[in-house]
Protein backbone atom coordinates (compact mmCIF):
# COMPACT_ATOMS: atom_id res chain seq x y z
CA UNK A 1 0.00 0.00 0.00
CA UNK A 2 1.20 3.43 -0.86
CA UNK A 3 2.30 6.03 1.71
CA UNK A 4 -0.05 8.75 -0.22
CA UNK A 5 -2.82 6.61 -0.23
CA UNK A 6 -2.27 5.60 3.61
CA UNK A 7 -2.29 9.55 4.63
CA UNK A 8 -5.17 10.47 2.27
CA UNK A 9 -7.62 8.03 3.46
CA UNK A 10 -6.63 8.53 6.98
CA UNK A 11 -6.84 12.14 6.99
CA UNK A 12 -10.48 12.02 6.04
CA UNK A 13 -10.84 9.67 9.02
CA UNK A 14 -9.27 12.43 11.60
CA UNK A 15 -11.34 14.95 10.02
CA UNK A 16 -14.20 13.10 10.59
CA UNK A 17 -14.09 11.53 13.30
CA UNK A 18 -12.69 14.61 15.42
CA UNK A 19 -15.71 16.90 13.65
CA UNK A 20 -17.83 14.31 15.47
CA UNK A 21 -16.29 13.85 18.84
CA UNK A 22 -14.84 10.69 18.23
CA UNK A 23 -10.93 9.43 17.78
CA UNK A 24 -11.37 8.82 14.17
CA UNK A 25 -10.88 5.17 14.93
CA UNK A 26 -14.45 4.47 13.87
CA UNK A 27 -13.96 5.44 10.61
CA UNK A 28 -10.08 4.86 10.31
CA UNK A 29 -10.74 0.56 11.27
CA UNK A 30 -13.60 0.15 8.23
CA UNK A 31 -11.92 1.62 5.97
CA UNK A 32 -8.08 0.26 6.23
CA UNK A 33 -10.32 -3.66 6.36
CA UNK A 34 -11.77 -2.25 2.81
CA UNK A 35 -7.86 -1.95 1.71
CA UNK A 36 -7.08 -5.49 2.82
CA UNK A 37 -6.08 -5.36 6.07
CA UNK A 38 -6.28 -7.66 8.95
CA UNK A 39 -9.02 -6.19 11.29
CA UNK A 40 -6.81 -7.17 14.53
CA UNK A 41 -3.88 -5.41 12.65
CA UNK A 42 -6.61 -2.46 11.68
CA UNK A 43 -7.84 -2.33 15.24
CA UNK A 44 -3.89 -1.89 16.83
CA UNK A 45 -2.50 0.78 14.30
CA UNK A 46 -6.27 2.35 15.13
CA UNK A 47 -5.56 2.73 18.69
CA UNK A 48 -2.24 3.77 19.06
CA UNK A 49 -3.81 6.87 15.97
CA UNK A 50 -6.22 7.17 18.46
CA UNK A 51 -3.83 8.83 21.12
CA UNK A 52 -2.57 11.13 18.38
CA UNK A 53 -5.44 12.46 17.22
CA UNK A 54 -7.53 12.36 21.03
CA UNK A 55 -4.21 14.27 22.63
CA UNK A 56 -3.83 16.64 19.86
CA UNK A 57 -7.63 17.67 19.69
CA UNK A 58 -7.62 17.27 23.79
CA UNK A 59 -4.44 20.18 23.79
CA UNK A 60 -7.06 22.62 21.72
CA UNK A 61 -10.30 22.15 24.16
CA UNK A 62 -8.14 21.90 27.23
CA UNK A 63 -6.60 25.62 26.90
CA UNK A 64 -9.48 26.43 25.28
CA UNK A 65 -10.99 26.14 28.75
CA UNK A 66 -13.73 23.94 27.41
CA UNK A 67 -12.65 20.40 28.66
CA UNK A 68 -14.16 19.45 32.72
CA UNK A 69 -10.48 17.86 33.84
CA UNK A 70 -12.01 17.11 37.30
CA UNK A 71 -14.88 15.00 35.14
CA UNK A 72 -11.91 13.36 32.85
CA UNK A 73 -9.63 12.63 35.39
CA UNK A 74 -12.70 10.40 37.30
CA UNK A 75 -13.99 8.65 34.43
CA UNK A 76 -9.90 7.50 33.45
CA UNK A 77 -9.92 5.46 36.31
CA UNK A 78 -12.24 3.14 34.66
CA UNK A 79 -11.62 3.75 31.18
CA UNK A 80 -7.70 2.49 31.25
CA UNK A 81 -9.14 -0.58 33.25
CA UNK A 82 -11.63 -1.65 30.91
CA UNK A 83 -9.33 -0.95 27.92
CA UNK A 84 -6.84 -3.53 29.61
CA UNK A 85 -9.71 -5.93 29.77
CA UNK A 86 -11.34 -5.07 26.20
CA UNK A 87 -7.92 -5.48 24.60
CA UNK A 88 -7.18 -9.07 26.14
CA UNK A 89 -10.28 -10.36 24.85
CA UNK A 90 -9.89 -8.80 21.24
CA UNK A 91 -6.66 -11.35 21.36
CA UNK A 92 -8.35 -14.58 21.45
CA UNK A 93 -11.89 -13.23 19.47
CA UNK A 94 -12.35 -14.44 16.32
CA UNK A 95 -12.68 -11.40 13.25
CA UNK A 96 -16.04 -12.16 12.52
CA UNK A 97 -16.98 -11.68 15.99
CA UNK A 98 -15.36 -8.60 16.26
CA UNK A 99 -16.89 -7.60 12.83
CA UNK A 100 -20.32 -7.81 14.48
CA UNK A 101 -19.62 -6.38 17.56
CA UNK A 102 -18.05 -3.04 16.06
CA UNK A 103 -21.13 -2.78 13.68
CA UNK A 104 -23.47 -3.44 16.99
CA UNK A 105 -21.69 -0.99 18.90
CA UNK A 106 -22.31 1.93 16.94
CA UNK A 107 -25.62 0.84 15.78
CA UNK A 108 -26.46 1.15 19.48
CA UNK A 109 -25.02 4.02 19.59
CA UNK A 110 -26.71 5.60 16.80
CA UNK A 111 -30.28 4.12 17.74
CA UNK A 112 -29.61 5.91 21.26
CA UNK A 113 -28.86 9.18 19.68
CA UNK A 114 -31.54 9.32 17.50
CA UNK A 115 -34.12 8.86 20.17
CA UNK A 116 -32.81 11.63 21.30
CA UNK A 117 -32.39 13.77 18.49
CA UNK A 118 -34.72 16.95 18.94
CA UNK A 119 -33.42 17.18 22.51
CA UNK A 120 -31.07 20.04 23.58
CA UNK A 121 -29.65 19.80 26.39
CA UNK A 122 -31.21 20.07 29.68
CA UNK A 123 -29.15 21.60 32.69
CA UNK A 124 -29.13 19.40 35.53
CA UNK A 125 -31.14 21.16 38.22
CA UNK A 126 -30.56 19.15 41.57
CA UNK A 127 -27.23 17.30 41.71
CA UNK A 128 -26.84 14.88 43.69
CA UNK A 129 -24.65 14.12 46.77
CA UNK A 130 -21.81 11.99 45.25
CA UNK A 131 -21.32 14.03 42.68
CA UNK A 132 -21.36 17.48 44.09
CA UNK A 133 -18.60 15.43 46.67
CA UNK A 134 -17.24 14.95 43.72
CA UNK A 135 -17.02 18.34 42.38
CA UNK A 136 -18.11 17.54 39.06
CA UNK A 137 -19.13 21.56 37.70
CA UNK A 138 -17.44 23.59 35.62
CA UNK A 139 -18.16 27.11 33.27
CA UNK A 140 -17.13 27.74 29.72
CA UNK A 141 -17.88 30.72 27.19
CA UNK A 142 -19.64 29.17 23.96
CA UNK A 143 -19.38 30.70 21.37
CA UNK A 144 -21.42 29.61 18.98
CA UNK A 145 -24.21 31.09 21.29
CA UNK A 146 -21.47 33.94 22.66
CA UNK A 147 -22.17 33.92 25.82
CA UNK A 148 -21.12 31.51 29.72
CA UNK A 149 -22.42 28.32 30.01
CA UNK A 150 -22.26 27.16 33.48
CA UNK A 151 -23.16 23.39 34.03
CA UNK A 152 -23.01 20.86 37.15
CA UNK A 153 -22.32 17.08 36.25
CA UNK A 154 -24.47 15.14 37.82
CA UNK A 155 -25.25 10.20 38.84
CA UNK A 156 -21.61 9.74 38.85
CA UNK A 157 -22.64 6.44 40.46
CA UNK A 158 -24.16 5.20 37.06
CA UNK A 159 -21.73 7.02 34.90
CA UNK A 160 -18.55 5.63 36.43
CA UNK A 161 -19.32 2.17 36.02
CA UNK A 162 -20.68 2.74 32.24
CA UNK A 163 -17.36 4.19 31.31
CA UNK A 164 -15.72 0.93 32.18
CA UNK A 165 -17.95 -0.36 29.79
CA UNK A 166 -16.85 2.25 27.28
CA UNK A 167 -13.32 1.37 28.15
CA UNK A 168 -13.60 -2.39 27.12
CA UNK A 169 -15.03 -1.56 23.95
CA UNK A 170 -12.21 1.03 23.27
CA UNK A 171 -9.65 -1.40 24.02
CA UNK A 172 -11.46 -4.78 22.75
CA UNK A 173 -12.15 -2.49 19.42
CA UNK A 174 -9.19 -0.01 19.08
CA UNK A 175 -11.57 2.84 18.90
CA UNK A 176 -11.74 5.99 21.35
CA UNK A 177 -15.09 4.91 21.91
CA UNK A 178 -15.61 8.52 22.24
CA UNK A 179 -19.66 7.53 20.75
CA UNK A 180 -20.11 6.18 23.86
CA UNK A 181 -18.33 8.38 26.15
CA UNK A 182 -20.18 11.29 24.61
CA UNK A 183 -23.28 9.54 25.17
CA UNK A 184 -22.60 8.60 29.25
CA UNK A 185 -21.68 12.40 29.61
CA UNK A 186 -24.65 13.72 27.83
CA UNK A 187 -27.36 11.59 28.56
CA UNK A 188 -26.60 9.61 32.38
CA UNK A 189 -24.38 12.43 33.73
CA UNK A 190 -26.09 15.95 31.75
CA UNK A 191 -23.20 17.51 30.09
CA UNK A 192 -23.91 19.91 27.80
CA UNK A 193 -22.50 18.56 24.51
CA UNK A 194 -19.30 20.00 24.09
CA UNK A 195 -17.78 19.46 27.38
CA UNK A 196 -18.90 16.01 27.08
CA UNK A 197 -16.96 15.46 23.38
CA UNK A 198 -14.12 17.94 24.50
CA UNK A 199 -13.38 15.90 27.41
CA UNK A 200 -14.13 12.54 26.06
CA UNK A 201 -11.17 13.54 23.97
CA UNK A 202 -8.90 14.05 26.91
CA UNK A 203 -10.26 11.08 28.43
CA UNK A 204 -9.19 9.01 25.05
CA UNK A 205 -5.81 9.74 25.21
CA UNK A 206 -5.07 7.37 28.38
CA UNK A 207 -7.84 4.75 27.60
CA UNK A 208 -6.39 4.17 23.96
CA UNK A 209 -2.10 3.80 25.96
CA UNK A 210 -3.46 1.39 28.19
CA UNK A 211 -5.24 -0.49 25.30
CA UNK A 212 -2.10 -0.15 23.22
CA UNK A 213 0.00 -2.15 25.51
CA UNK A 214 -1.65 -5.30 24.87
CA UNK A 215 -1.23 -4.80 21.46
CA UNK A 216 1.99 -3.72 21.16
CA UNK A 217 3.14 -6.92 23.48
CA UNK A 218 1.32 -9.25 20.81
CA UNK A 219 3.63 -7.49 18.44
CA UNK A 220 0.08 -6.76 16.59
CA UNK A 221 1.44 -3.17 16.12
CA UNK A 222 3.27 -2.67 12.83
CA UNK A 223 5.35 0.73 12.64
CA UNK A 224 5.59 0.87 9.16
CA UNK A 225 1.62 0.79 8.70
CA UNK A 226 1.02 2.80 11.75
CA UNK A 227 3.21 6.06 10.57
CA UNK A 228 1.84 7.23 7.85
CA UNK A 229 -1.43 6.45 9.18
CA UNK A 230 -0.98 8.42 12.80
CA UNK A 231 0.21 11.35 10.62
CA UNK A 232 -2.54 11.30 8.44
CA UNK A 233 -5.05 11.18 11.23
CA UNK A 234 -3.25 13.96 13.52
CA UNK A 235 -3.44 16.17 10.52
CA UNK A 236 -6.56 15.99 9.98
CA UNK A 237 -8.18 15.87 13.35
CA UNK A 238 -6.60 18.85 13.88
CA UNK A 239 -8.89 20.59 10.98
CA UNK A 240 -11.63 19.31 12.63
CA UNK A 241 -10.80 20.37 15.78
CA UNK A 242 -10.88 24.06 14.66
CA UNK A 243 -13.84 23.56 13.14
CA UNK A 244 -15.89 22.37 15.98
CA UNK A 245 -15.61 25.15 18.21
CA UNK A 246 -16.95 27.19 15.67
CA UNK A 247 -20.21 25.47 14.91
CA UNK A 248 -23.57 24.95 17.10
CA UNK A 249 -24.34 21.39 19.22
CA UNK A 250 -27.21 20.59 17.27
CA UNK A 251 -24.65 20.64 13.99
CA UNK A 252 -22.29 18.77 15.88
CA UNK A 253 -24.51 15.86 16.81
CA UNK A 254 -26.06 15.50 13.34
CA UNK A 255 -22.36 15.26 11.50
CA UNK A 256 -22.07 12.23 14.27
CA UNK A 257 -25.43 10.22 13.33
CA UNK A 258 -24.77 10.57 9.53
CA UNK A 259 -21.16 8.70 10.06
CA UNK A 260 -22.45 6.50 13.03
CA UNK A 261 -24.78 4.61 10.80
CA UNK A 262 -23.01 4.38 7.56
CA UNK A 263 -20.47 2.57 9.72
CA UNK A 264 -22.35 0.55 11.17
CA UNK A 265 -24.17 -1.03 8.34
CA UNK A 266 -20.93 -1.47 6.43
CA UNK A 267 -19.08 -3.22 9.63
CA UNK A 268 -22.44 -5.86 10.29
CA UNK A 269 -22.42 -6.36 6.58
CA UNK A 270 -19.01 -7.75 6.99
CA UNK A 271 -19.56 -9.74 9.65
CA UNK A 272 -22.68 -11.54 8.56
CA UNK A 273 -20.69 -12.39 5.09
CA UNK A 274 -17.55 -13.64 7.20
CA UNK A 275 -15.03 -10.72 7.01
CA UNK B 1 -10.53 31.28 44.25
CA UNK B 2 -8.28 30.46 41.65
CA UNK B 3 -5.29 28.30 41.64
CA UNK B 4 -2.02 30.60 40.91
CA UNK B 5 -0.79 27.69 38.20
CA UNK B 6 -3.43 27.20 35.31
CA UNK B 7 -3.64 23.46 35.46
CA UNK B 8 -5.42 23.69 32.05
CA UNK B 9 -2.20 25.35 30.34
CA UNK B 10 -0.06 22.96 31.31
CA UNK B 11 -1.93 19.44 30.13
CA UNK B 12 -2.71 21.82 26.90
CA UNK B 13 0.75 22.55 26.65
CA UNK B 14 2.21 19.10 27.45
CA UNK B 15 -0.18 17.25 24.90
CA UNK B 16 0.49 19.65 22.80
CA UNK B 17 4.39 19.69 23.15
CA UNK B 18 4.09 15.64 22.88
CA UNK B 19 2.20 15.35 19.74
CA UNK B 20 3.71 18.17 18.14
CA UNK B 21 7.22 16.69 18.42
CA UNK B 22 6.17 12.93 17.98
CA UNK B 23 4.62 14.45 14.58
CA UNK B 24 7.96 16.56 13.57
CA UNK B 25 9.89 13.29 14.18
CA UNK B 26 7.42 10.54 12.15
CA UNK B 27 7.02 13.38 8.98
CA UNK B 28 11.27 13.62 8.93
CA UNK B 29 11.40 9.89 9.38
CA UNK B 30 8.69 9.35 6.64
CA UNK B 31 9.86 12.20 3.99
CA UNK B 32 13.60 10.90 4.42
CA UNK B 33 12.00 7.10 3.67
CA UNK B 34 10.06 8.55 0.85
CA UNK B 35 13.16 10.47 -0.57
CA UNK B 36 15.51 7.24 -0.33
CA UNK B 37 12.82 4.64 -1.86
CA UNK B 38 10.38 6.66 -3.70
CA UNK B 39 6.30 6.36 -2.72
CA UNK B 40 6.59 2.96 -1.18
CA UNK B 41 5.34 2.06 1.78
CA UNK B 42 7.72 1.52 4.96
CA UNK B 43 7.87 -2.50 5.22
CA UNK B 44 8.91 -3.97 8.98
CA UNK B 45 6.78 -4.70 12.03
CA UNK B 46 7.71 -5.37 15.22
CA UNK B 47 8.02 -8.43 17.63
CA UNK B 48 5.54 -8.43 20.59
CA UNK B 49 7.44 -6.03 23.56
CA UNK B 50 6.18 -3.72 26.29
CA UNK B 51 6.05 0.03 26.10
CA UNK B 52 9.16 0.12 28.05
CA UNK B 53 11.89 -1.98 26.49
CA UNK B 54 10.06 -0.60 23.15
CA UNK B 55 11.40 3.29 23.83
CA UNK B 56 14.42 2.15 25.92
CA UNK B 57 15.61 0.60 22.20
CA UNK B 58 14.44 3.67 20.64
CA UNK B 59 16.94 5.68 22.54
CA UNK B 60 19.35 3.12 22.23
CA UNK B 61 19.51 3.32 18.54
CA UNK B 62 19.88 7.16 18.32
CA UNK B 63 23.81 6.96 17.14
CA UNK B 64 25.16 8.14 14.78
CA UNK B 65 25.79 4.89 13.09
CA UNK B 66 22.54 3.45 14.39
CA UNK B 67 19.90 6.51 12.75
CA UNK B 68 17.80 5.83 9.89
CA UNK B 69 14.41 6.34 9.12
CA UNK B 70 12.81 3.49 10.61
CA UNK B 71 14.43 5.07 14.22
CA UNK B 72 12.61 7.85 13.62
CA UNK B 73 9.27 6.44 12.97
CA UNK B 74 9.96 4.53 16.30
CA UNK B 75 10.78 7.61 18.07
CA UNK B 76 8.01 9.40 17.42
CA UNK B 77 5.56 6.22 18.47
CA UNK B 78 7.59 6.52 21.60
CA UNK B 79 7.35 10.22 22.17
CA UNK B 80 3.48 9.43 21.11
CA UNK B 81 3.02 6.61 23.76
CA UNK B 82 4.63 8.62 26.79
CA UNK B 83 2.54 11.65 25.98
CA UNK B 84 -0.59 10.51 27.99
CA UNK B 85 1.60 9.48 30.48
CA UNK B 86 3.26 12.64 31.59
CA UNK B 87 -0.29 14.28 31.36
CA UNK B 88 -1.44 12.30 33.90
CA UNK B 89 2.12 12.50 35.89
CA UNK B 90 2.02 16.13 35.98
CA UNK B 91 -1.62 16.05 37.03
CA UNK B 92 -0.74 14.02 40.11
CA UNK B 93 1.29 16.55 41.14
CA UNK B 94 -0.73 19.69 40.70
CA UNK B 95 -3.38 18.18 42.50
CA UNK B 96 -1.03 16.82 45.22
CA UNK B 97 1.20 19.94 45.40
CA UNK B 98 -0.66 23.09 43.84
CA UNK B 99 -4.60 22.28 44.29
CA UNK B 100 -3.78 19.97 47.29
CA UNK B 101 -6.73 18.22 46.81
CA UNK B 102 -6.60 15.03 48.37
CA UNK B 103 -9.57 13.20 46.50
CA UNK B 104 -8.49 14.12 43.20
CA UNK B 105 -4.65 13.13 43.90
CA UNK B 106 -6.16 9.23 44.97
CA UNK B 107 -7.63 8.93 41.61
CA UNK B 108 -4.72 10.36 39.36
CA UNK B 109 -2.26 8.33 41.62
CA UNK B 110 -4.72 5.31 40.64
CA UNK B 111 -4.58 5.83 36.77
CA UNK B 112 -1.15 6.64 36.88
CA UNK B 113 -0.06 2.85 38.81
CA UNK B 114 -2.44 1.70 36.32
CA UNK B 115 -0.50 3.16 33.17
CA UNK B 116 2.59 2.40 34.61
CA UNK B 117 1.74 -1.38 35.27
CA UNK B 118 0.71 -1.11 31.26
CA UNK B 119 3.93 0.45 30.30
CA UNK B 120 5.64 -3.28 31.42
CA UNK B 121 2.81 -5.54 29.59
CA UNK B 122 4.27 -7.97 27.89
Amino acid sequence: MSLALLLFVSSVAGLVGAMAGMGGGVVLIPVLTVLGVDIKRAIAISIVSVIATSSGSASAYVRDHITNLKVGMLLEMFTIVGALVGASIALVSSQRLLFLLFGGVLLASWIALWLQRHEAWRPIDRQDRFSRWLELRGCYDDRAIGRRLEYRAGRAYLGGPLMFGAGVIAGLLGIGAGALKVLIHDLVMGLPPKVSTTTSNLIIGVTALAGTSVYLSAGLIDPGLAAPVILGVTVGAFAGTRVLVRVSNETVRRIFLCVLIVLALEMIDRGLRGG
Amino acid sequence: MRPRLDMELVVGGILLAGVTSSMVLLTAGLAWHWTRSGNTALDYSLAGTSIFEFVLSDVKALTPDGLRPRVLVNLAIAVLLLTPYVRVLASVLYFALVERNLKYTVFTVFVLLVLTYSLFLR
